[in-house]
């Protein structure tokens, strides 16, 4: 027989017979999507960061529409992806507040006490397995994990401890969960004024302690909470915190960032 | 005992990635994190094995007996792209966080030269049918245990203070070179 036409009808008949299989086993193992999973991946950010705890945005999407999460539940989208979400899914307005990572921390280096010289991994997750450089062992280790953290170049190092650009952060909390001491947190920003208010210490300890191991500590002298008008500020033990439900109807904290002796009230402003 | 030679010699002294370089693809990709390495190895486990066999049956229930040899590159590719293409509906099913774990890489084994090197070896040594099968677990389980060790060292390395130059791929190659060194130390075990 003519080995071209052999080679051709061995070939047809083979690649039929493998399209026929995959054909019933596309047909047996169909995957059901929901195509509102789609719209709502185009509507969230696709930075496939994490900081909602969802695996991408995909897998974000996926619980959205299957309402496990809420529509505003991406930290990174803010207001513009939660409410093109809702109209996806025809929920009505949504409320969501805006949260930048503030760090409870603004000693520099200088003003840390320092007790040891570390010659380890150049990492903060590292350094803390043996205390770090500094006395202070609830401040800033100063190695930057949450500066590697940020996706969005929203966090630098000045003098040895982090600073975060407001305009570029986006809430997601990757730095938050990258500092081993966890000084970061998400706290709600206000975009009208451009600022975030908070207090720049993590110490609970008293007094004494604070001021042996830092020059700027918190050392629990109430007089935030005693100077503000409406209790924006508070006490939790030596620790002086601010109630962001209350801070931005506050008609005084200029005052109060202005009165404490130690100057940890602080602003963080957009440029 | 013929057996047994052949599945050691695909598992360690003729492991298809660190001695003829096959599969190098998937083995760097993949290998940054235990879990997707652990799920990748046993899709190529899998595809391996069914490779062996359905090219094995076709090769020689077909191709030899129609005198067309020839066309086993074209056959043995059209093979694997099904192959893996069934695999891929079965994991999207089946598993879909491995399917999204794997991204990429799952579509990529139809291109993996290290499939279509198990074929065309078992052509080449005129493995009869049990030989192949046995050879196709072993190369698949080669594939998987060097992925595994070298997502372990991947995963310790990432903690490692490198110098900038060495970030990323580089330390990669090298840790994969070392590695085949490493491997080299089998080589005496047995003759292929």
């Amino acid at each position: 027989m003519n080995p071209i036409l052999v080679s051709v009808l061995s070939m047809g008949l083979l690649a039929l017979a493998f399209a026929a299989i995959l054909a019933v086993v596309n047909r047996k193992l169909a995957v059901q999507e929901d195509p509102r999973v789609e719209a709502v991946l185009e509507a969230l950010p696709g930075a496939n960061c994490g900081a909602c705890g969802s695996a991408s945005c995909r897998d974000m999407a996926e619980r959205i529409v299957k309402g496990d999460a809420e529509p505003g539940a991406c930290p990174v989208g803010g207001t513009e992806s939660a409410r093109r979400i809702a109209e996806i899914l025809g929920l009505g307005e949504v409320e969501v507040v805006e949260k930048v990572a503030v760090v409870h921390c603004g000693a520099t280096s200088e003003q840390k006490v320092k007790v040891a010289e570390y010659r380890g991994v150049k990492t903060c997750s590292a350094a803390n397995l043996l205390g770090g450089e500094y006395a202070c062992r609830y401040g800033c280790l100063g190695y930057g994990d949450c500066v590697r953290a940020c996706g969005f170049g929203a966090i630098y190092m000045a003098d040895g401890r982090p600073k975060v650009d407001v305009e570029r952060c986006t809430g997601c909390g990757k730095c938050a969960q990258a500092c081993p001491r966890g000084i970061i947190t998400l706290e709600p920003y206000d975009r009208k004024r451009g600022e975030t208010i908070f207090v720049a210490c993590n110490n609970p300890d008293r007094a004494p302690a604070v001021r042996r191991v830092c020059e700027v500590g918190c050392i629990g002298c109430r007089m935030c909470a005693r100077t503000s008008d409406n209790g924006a500020f508070y006490m939790d033990g030596n620790l002086a915190k601010v109630d962001y439900g209350k801070v931005y109807e506050s008609g005084n904290w200029d005052e109060v960032v202005e009165k404490c002796p130690r100057k940890i009230i602080r602003m963080e402003r957009a440029a | 005992m013929e057996l047994l030679l052949i599945f050691v010699a695909a598992v360690l002294t003729n492991n298809f990635v660190l001695h003829y370089f096959l599969g190098i693809c998937p083995f760097l990709g993949v290998s940054s994190r235990m879990e997707t390495a652990v799920g990748m190895g046993l899709a190529v486990i899998f595809v391996m094995t069914l490779t062996a066999t359905v090219t094995w049956l076709i090769y020689h229930h077909i191709l030899v007996r129609f005198g067309l040899p020839f066309l086993e590159y074209v056959t043995f590719i059209l093979v694997i792209a099904s192959l893996v293409q069934i695999v891929e509906m079965f994991l999207r099913r089946f598993s879909p966080e491995l399917y999204r774990a794997l991204g990429i890489y799952l579509p990529l084994i139809t291109t993996n030269c290290s499939i279509l090197g198990l074929a065309l070896f078992m052509v080449l040594r005129e493995y009869d049918f049990i030989e192949g099968l046995v050879f196709g677990i072993g190369a698949g389980i080669g594939f998987t245990l060097v992925l595994t060790i070298m997502a372990g060292i991947r995963e310790e390395l990432a903690f490692a203070d490198l110098p900038r130059a060495f970030r990323g791929a580089p330390i990669t190659l090298i840790t994969a070179g070392i590695l085949a060194l490493a491997f080299m130390g089998f080589s005496g075990l047995i003759r292929v």
